[in-house]
């Protein structure tokens, strides 16, 4: 079975027929091929598949493709321009924030939702910001360290 | 993927979701947040044969203030219970029980109305809207009626509602100015489920002086605490304090995440956490 569904994604228009059993992180991988949102658990745990929707952050795991129908959905791929990365990827290069990769873009996306509603985290504060992501490499004292770095800039 | 084919409704009103529910009946399930069903669908563990997605229509995710109570839409998310003013001024203890759910992505798309109807005997949101007296307002074409916590939860994961009524509005009485609350959770990790859970709310003048316990059996229990308190504050009215909730506790179950008896002496431990808390808090001129 087929769903229509119209939404913006990293600020372009997208009208498609989405499989009505997909989630919306299996639509923006396999339908518009933004294969930057990651799929882990699959069940809300892990939080590599965090997107924005509609401006807030959300495990598009958990979301049918179905539901985001007239949404706005931000993912890693529309936080900077093609071949530039922002302040806050950056300061993951810098730091070290990352190893395998594969928890980075919801961590990017987590950390983002934070520094936009609280520009000056405490680290308390980012651990708690980061508490629906899982990384099995870093420690997350890098990540940490990362969205501390950027916080000041 | 979910592997199973199902229909997806996108109902724009609540008359129109009624309608369907009355159509499809029990083959239908309501899809909030979708927190727990999007995974369970997932994994196969429910198979419904019609979605209805309440995320399209309007006025389900209201905060009204009708003098003595606050009227909240079934559909409002978390991290709105957890951040609105009103809610944080009249119900801390509402407040503080949705800021510890999940994580920042669940929050941002879990709703009260979900998780009260998901009635999943630790959710935070059980104990704390049973401590409050809260009334759930349930709608179906045949009509709508109103029940209590105590009515409308019924056993592990299983309310009151029938399968063509759907939760539109959760009404709970202010908290009295002033209020201590406090909501302490015992879990494994942050964003992990509540294995027991204590939620306390004592006004000025121990009106009401309460504490409710999840966890520790199919629904949640409450406790009045005035009398103890009224006794004094100290070690020996929470040690009876203490008591009550291990009692309450005996027919907490064991699951992987902690045996019956475990859970009774966590009942004990966080009801008198959740008490001290409050009481500070109440001392410091409420808040919590």
């Amino acid at each position: 079975m087929k769903t229509l569904v119209k939404l913006q994604v990293n600020g372009r228009v997208h009208e498609l027929a989405v499989d009505t059993r997909a989630k919306l992180a299996e639509m923006l991988r396999d339908d518009l091929r933004l294969t930057g949102t990651h799929i882990g658990c699959g069940t809300g745990s892990c939080g590599a598949c965090t997107v924005m929707l509609d401006g807030e952050t959300v495990k598009s795991c958990c979301v049918l493709a179905a539901d985001a129908n007239g949404q706005e959905v931000v993912t890693i791929e529309g936080l900077s321009k093609p071949g530039e990365l922002s302040t806050l990827q950056q300061c993951f290069v810098e730091n070290h924030g990352l190893q395998c990769g594969y928890c980075t873009p919801g961590m990017v996306l987590a950390a983002h939702q934070l520094l936009k509603d609280n520009p000056q985290p405490t680290e308390d504060d980012i651990r708690h910001a980061i508490a629906g992501n899982l990384c099995r490499c870093t420690g997350y004292q890098n990540i940490v360290k990362s969205i501390r770095a950027a916080s000041g800039r | 993927m979910i592997a199973g084919e199902f229909e997806f409704c996108a109902p724009k009103t609540l008359a129109e979701a009624l309608a369907l529910l009355g159509t499809h009946g029990s083959a239908c399930k309501l899809l909030a947040g979708g927190m727990t069903l999007v995974p369970v669908m997932t994994l196969g563990l429910a198979q419904p044969a019609v979605v209805v997605s309440l995320n399209h229509l309007s006025g389900l995710d209201g905060v009204e203030d009708a003098g003595g109570v606050l009227r909240l839409g079934a559909m409002l998310r978390h991290a709105t219970v957890a951040k609105h003013p009103s809610i944080r001024e009249h119900l801390p203890l509402l407040a503080a029980a949705a800021a510890g759910i999940g994580d920042v992505q669940v929050r941002h798309r879990g709703t009260l109305g979900g998780s009260l109807v998901h009635a999943e005997p630790a959710a935070d949101y059980l104990s704390a809207t049973a401590t409050l007296g809260a009334r759930l307002c349930v709608r179906s074409t045949r009509g709508e009626r109103w029940l209590t916590t105590s009515e409308f939860f019924v056993d592990v994961m299983t309310t009151a509602l029938a399968p063509d009524e759907i939760l539109t509005a959760i009404e709970i009485p202010k908290q009295p100015a002033g209020s201590g609350s406090a909501h302490k959770t015992l879990r494994r990790v942050e964003g992990a489920f509540p294995i027991v859970l204590a939620s306390a709310a004592i006004g000025p003048g121990l009106a009401p002086a309460r504490v409710g316990i999840g966890g520790v059996g199919p629904r949640p229990v409450v406790l009045d605490v005035a009398d103890e308190l009224r006794r004094g504050a100290g070690d020996a009215a929470l040690a009876a304090i203490g008591d009550r909730a291990f009692e309450a506790a005996q027919h907490a179950l064991t699951d992987l995440n902690g045996s019956g008896a475990y859970r009774r002496e966590m009942a004990r431990v966080y009801a008198k956490r959740a008490v001290t808390a409050a009481l500070a808090n109440l001392r410091a001129g409420g808040r919590s």
